[in-house]
């Protein structure tokens, strides 16, 4: 269950730096995020720096059980507590007692269950359904959420005195397209595990030049998403396949690109169509992949020609505009082929 | 006397950080600032707490004020704590089950400020 915070940038080292700080403190923390971001494997290693590692971790999902349903399963209930309580049922405050308990998505928590909870942190006490009996809990609380809980507040959905109880620390995971340093260690860490769990398929690492493409890629399911990546990649085998699956062109920041006006997209179908062959159809090298990848390097040879025209080759302003690195624009200046207008023979270097 | 009296400020306001840092600087206070709990908890680590005494906002990111005070009470239990507020009630009642010596709401006098600060001082560490 032990999963390292992997990562180089500055935002991971910090969050390192501040569980180093604040894991023996025992104080609530509220980790926000979007999905996939690692917000469960920073609260395993709050727990794992902590003095309470050993104990139980106990973690449940708010938003996956209807409002009575997880009411049960934090604070438990006495037999005959209601129609169908035939056994007492211990609740995971109880379980997580001297450990910790994980509230994962705590912004879809109703609000009763807010000032039970509320009345938990306050007290360090709670009383199962059905009892009268106050039991006294040690439970350290890390919430987890990818909702704006401000906002929640404005909008009357969360209390603001939980807020303020839970967030004694804050910990705030970046999504990926924001720390693409850590997609190569990120990568490397994956291939290796994924590598000695399973005999078969073993894992290649990507080439440099496919890596750069992953490192380009915009991840909306952050780590997650690379995770399923790979292990389709497991499946596949072939890194250019899975990489121009990715779609690097989707992302939104980038669409809006002025595009030159001599082009003429309804030509393009028949153009690439050509270059395959007068009856290419018919042929062995005739593919839709192909024809995708071709169409793709060929709008981006377009768009990056007239980008290039338009800030007369000044490579590292194009570089900015296209919002891609300076040493991807070079690459794809030389693998599309474009060529400086006014010295047609120079190389690109 | 000779030797000044220590004080870290931790707020994640710039304009206030600068007015409290120029105004107790003046006062004759040795004064060390930083811009969150995290930053604030490292400077009181490499320093070994040899602060005299803190003060600290309570809203701000990664270790909120009440965080820095609980860790500070439990590692350090001798240096005085001073939590400045603007946000309502419930940070404050959590600085006070914190056990911060004193908590001040803003807005403030920094004159109120100082003799607060020289009161903390002159208080034997014990009683704390």
């Amino acid at each position: 269950m032990k999963i390292p915070l992997i990562g180089v940038s500055q935002s991971i080292e910090r969050i390192r730096e501040l569980i180093k700080h604040v894991a023996n403190a025992g104080l609530n923390v509220v980790i926000s995020g979007e999905s996939g971001v690692g917000k469960e494997v920073v609260a395993q290693n709050l727990y794992l720096n902590s003095s309470r590692r050993g104990k139980p971790f106990v973690k449940v999902n708010c938003a996956a059980l209807p409002e009575g349903l997880l009411e049960s399963e934090l604070f438990g209930y006495e037999r005959g507590a209601f129609t169908g309580a035939e056994r007492k049922k211990r609740g995971k405050f109880e379980l997580a007692h001297e450990g910790v308990l994980f509230l994962d998505e705590i912004g879809d928590m109703s609000l009763p269950l807010q000032a039970k909870l509320l009345h938990v942190l306050q007290s360090g006490e709670f009383a199962p359904l059905g009892s009268e009996k106050e039991i006294k809990t040690d439970t350290w609380v890390i919430a987890a959420t990818n909702q704006e809980l401000e906002q929640h507040i404005k909008n009357g959905k969360f209390r603001e005195d939980l807020y303020y109880r839970l967030n004694i620390i804050k910990i705030y995971i970046p999504p990926l397209r924001n720390r693409p340093e850590d997609i190569p260690s990120l990568l490397d860490y994956y291939i290796e595990s994924y590598n000695s769990q399973f005999d078969t398929n073993q894992l290649a690492k990507p080439s440099n030049r496919i890596m750069e493409k992953l490192m380009a890629y915009h991840w909306p399911g952050n780590v997650r998403e690379l995770q399923n990546l790979l292990r389709r990649m497991m499946v596949v085998g072939d890194w250019e396949e899975i990489v121009e699956e990715l779609s690097i062109t989707a992302n939104p920041q980038r669409s809006s690109v002025p595009v030159k006006p001599t082009i003429e997209s309804s030509s393009i179908v028949a153009d690439i169509l050509k270059l395959q062959g007068e009856n290419s159809t018919g042929s062995a090298s005739f593919s839709l992949k192909k024809i995708k990848k071709k169409t793709l390097d060929r709008v981006e040879k377009e768009v990056i020609s007239y980008i290039l025209d338009q800030t007369g080759w000044n490579r590292s302003k194009a570089a900015k505009i296209l919002k891609i690195s300076y040493k991807t624009l070079l690459y794809k200046i030389t693998d599309l082929n474009i060529i400086h207008p006014m010295n047609s023979h120079d190389k690109a270097d | 006397m000779g030797k000044s009296n220590k004080l870290l400020i931790i707020d994640d306001n710039e304009e206030v950080l600068t007015s409290l840092y120029e105004y107790l600087s003046q006062k004759k206070y040795q004064v060390i600032s930083a811009s969150n709990g995290l930053d604030g908890l490292k400077l009181l680590d490499a320093e070994k707490g040899e602060f005299d005494l803190i003060i600290t906002d309570l809203v701000m990111p990664n270790i909120s004020g009440v965080g820095v005070i609980s860790i500070v009470k439990k590692k350090y239990p001798t240096i005085p704590v001073i939590a400045i507020t603007g946000w309502g009630e419930h940070p404050e009642a959590l600085a006070t089950e914190a056990n911060a010596d004193i908590v001040l709401e803003k807005p403030f006098e920094l004159s109120e400020l100082d003799k607060l600060i020289a009161g903390l001082l002159s208080t034997p560490k014990s009683k704390i």
